[in-house]
């Protein structure tokens, strides 16, 4: 209820005023707003690929700490049922786990970067937590209206002692509530290698939530749909809920 | 009394609204040994049931059924250099038949009862009675604190099958756990045990291991010689500059050194790296230092080729490295290659990997092996080999 209280306060406050916030600040508001303290969810994830080939799998997803733990396990193609991953420190240590082997794997930091079972999505960009704060200096390029909503077109630069995920991202935020519409990722070509767009968005349990992100590969012409099936932000996670032991459970 | 656990834990499976799962599996191959040609190969079948009746108990089981075609009698003196075994083989002076012995081996269909087992979970402790499966060790191609399984190198990720016993796992906290596992057997002296303590330090992983076990080293012409070994392992996992790294080491002893060539202490690790680079291609290298192996090629005998085939000792010889590139490379297309090498004998193999996801729950894959090294070598003595396998999960 307190975070919910502050990011109303924070918007309010915001728009009766008048003024344009800084673009430090939209990040803030959006690192509040997309970091709900723990979450739980099931939902889907349709692979296209670009000869038009689909994969769909199905999976469970817990989070806490803003989305610096989280667990996802698969339940479906059949293959991979049971494959789990367990991140902790926003994605900076990953175990997989794989039923057919009872093998738990610690994966290393460069594996962030692998596509996560074979989706435009890499295991990076399923962490939570502060990176679009921490990793990237942000400036406002311009405000426009995307879908019929005013947004602020963010420009966020990597700050490269900080390890950032990309190099560069551009960020549509909706004036409304601070939620983001869309994200463009560059590489270090300043090449828009993939693109998310968030759609359907609900307000769940007052957190406005996208029910459908697609991220788009613009170099493979492949594209990822995640679609939210169920999700609660009331679960609290039990003692010891992000460990190896429950990963294999 | 095998699968005692199958008649108390079947009714509970079935009372609890189980879910069912598995895959079909068929796999046929060639291989290619001197001027011989064998063509072999299985389809199997495994359904798994799992149940949870309720937020503390899981149970699960798994059912195999495995039926061999082609090749499927063997003659194991066909993958032992011939100097090895000649002196077992004498020619008999006085038959006038051509000398061809043999060390017939048949592989029969099997139906089995894999896994059967019942976990238990309480607040800090998981108590898994039943056949089980185990797979110790940090380790991808050779696991030395593994005392139950061994790998195939051309297909080290293949799931091992279960082991009979009892294992506790005990939550120290957040990063540390405590596991305890028996494997029991007539008398408590021939009972496997291992014990490990497993601590996550920033971000390395390390556990400490004990275990001691009775091994049925193969002596060939007279049985089994039980061969009662002690562990004393450790691993680590973690990232150095980078790259992905692990250690798994263990030190042995026994009082009964009659099947390990007099050696009372020998000691068998692993170092391995990885890395993933920005296109998705993934590489893992891996050397394995063993010394229950041989180190000279010349000093091999009958007794070594059996241990190493059985599992006795993970290795033939003493020094080994292990390669794996994968790549992603087309839609639902992995291009993979395995390659590995004896240093102590200059033999070794390479084998491409083509794996295509063709459906939804369908996977096809295309294996070759091709060996290297002279004709008495551990790997030269194979050509090559080819392997087609079908799978599909439900």
């Amino acid at each position: 209820m307190k975070v919910k209280l502050f990011i109303m306060v924070i918007a309010s406050i915001s728009l009766l005023s008048g003024q344009t916030p800084t673009a430090e600040q939209i990040v803030d508001r959006v690192t509040t707003i997309m970091s709900p303290e723990s979450s739980y969810s099931k939902g889907s994830q349709t692979i296209i690929t670009s000869s038009g080939k689909e994969r769909v799998f199905q999976f469970e997803s817990w989070a806490a700490e803003k989305g610096k733990s989280s667990l996802t396990r698969y339940s479906k193609p059949a293959a991979i049922r049971g494959q789990a991953f367990l991140m902790l420190n926003n994605a900076d240590d990953i175990w997989s786990y794989f039923p057919r082997t009872k093998r738990v794997r610690k994966l290393a930091s460069h594996a962030k970067k692998q596509k996560m079972q074979g989706s435009d999505f890499t295991y990076e960009d399923m962490g939570g937590g502060d990176v679009f704060q921490k990793k990237f200096v942000s400036s406002i390029l311009l405000e426009e209206t995307r879908n019929e909503e005013l947004v602020w077109k963010i420009e966020m630069i990597g700050i490269p002692d900080q390890e950032p995920p990309y190099p560069k991202i551009i960020m549509w935020v909706r004036q409304s509530d601070y939620y983001p519409l869309a994200l463009d990722y560059y590489n270090d070509k300043d090449f828009n290698t993939k693109s998310l767009v968030m759609s359907d968005i609900q307000i769940i349990e007052d957190y406005p939530t996208a029910m459908t992100m697609v991220m788009t590969d613009n170099k493979e012409r492949s594209s990822t749909t995640m679609r939210t099936l169920e999700i609660t932000y009331a679960w609290q996670p039990p003692k010891g809920f992000f460990s190896e032991r429950n990963l294999k459970k | 009394m095998k699968y005692w656990g199958l008649f108390i834990l079947l009714p509970c499976l079935l009372l609890a609204q189980p879910e069912f799962f598995g895959y079909f599996e068929s796999e046929a191959s060639t291989m290619q040994i001197g001027t011989s040609n064998y063509n072999y190969g299985f389809n199997k079948f495994r359904l798994d049931v799992e149940a949870r009746p309720n937020d503390h108990i899981l149970i699960g089981a798994n059912i195999t059924a495995q039926q061999y075609w082609g090749q499927t009698t063997w003659n194991m003196l066909d993958f032992i250099p011939e100097e090895i075994w000649t002196p077992f083989f004498p020619p008999d002076p006085l038959s006038s038949q051509a000398y061809s012995p043999a060390f017939p081996i048949t592989i029969p269909d099997t139906l089995f009862l894999d896994n059967v087992y019942m976990k238990i979970s309480l607040s800090s402790l998981d108590v898994t009675v039943g056949r089980q499966q185990i797979s110790k060790g940090v380790g991808y191609a050779w696991n030395p604190t593994d005392i139950f399984n061994s790998k195939s190198l051309l297909d080290p990720s293949y799931e091992q099958t279960g082991v009979e016993g009892l294992r506790f796992d005990y939550t120290l906290a957040y990063t540390a756990s405590v596991s305890v596992f028996i494997q029991p057997e007539q008398e408590w002296e021939q009972s496997a045990k291992q014990g490990w303590l497993k601590v996550n330090l920033g971000s390395f992983d390390i556990e400490l291991t004990k275990a001691s076990h009775n091994w049925g080293y193969p002596t060939f012409l007279t049985g089994p010689y039980l061969q009662n070994r002690s562990l004393l392992g450790a691993s680590v996992v973690g990232e150095v500059l980078g790259f992905g790294t692990w250690f798994e080491g263990s030190s042995f002893q026994t009082d009964s050194p009659l099947a390990t060539g007099g050696d009372e202490e020998w000691k068998e690790f692993i170092v391995g790296v990885d890395y993933t680079f920005e296109n998705s291609l993934y590489i893992l290298g891996e050397y394995l230092h063993n010394d229950l192996g041989v180190a000279d090629k010349s000093e091999l005998t009958l007794w070594d080729y059996l241990g190493a085939l059985d599992g006795a000792s993970h290795s033939l010889m003493q020094d080994y490295a292990f390669f794996y590139a994968m790549h992603p490379t087309f839609d639902f297309v992995t291009l993979s290659a395995i390659a590995f090498t004896n240093f102590n004998d200059n033999s070794g193999a390479f084998s491409p990997i083509v794996d295509w996801n063709i459906l939804q729950d369908a996977n096809l894959s295309v294996q070759g092996s091709f060996f290297w090294g002279e004709d008495d070598t551990e790997f030269g003595l194979q050509d090559w080999g080819l392997t087609l396998t079908a799978t599909s999960s439900f």
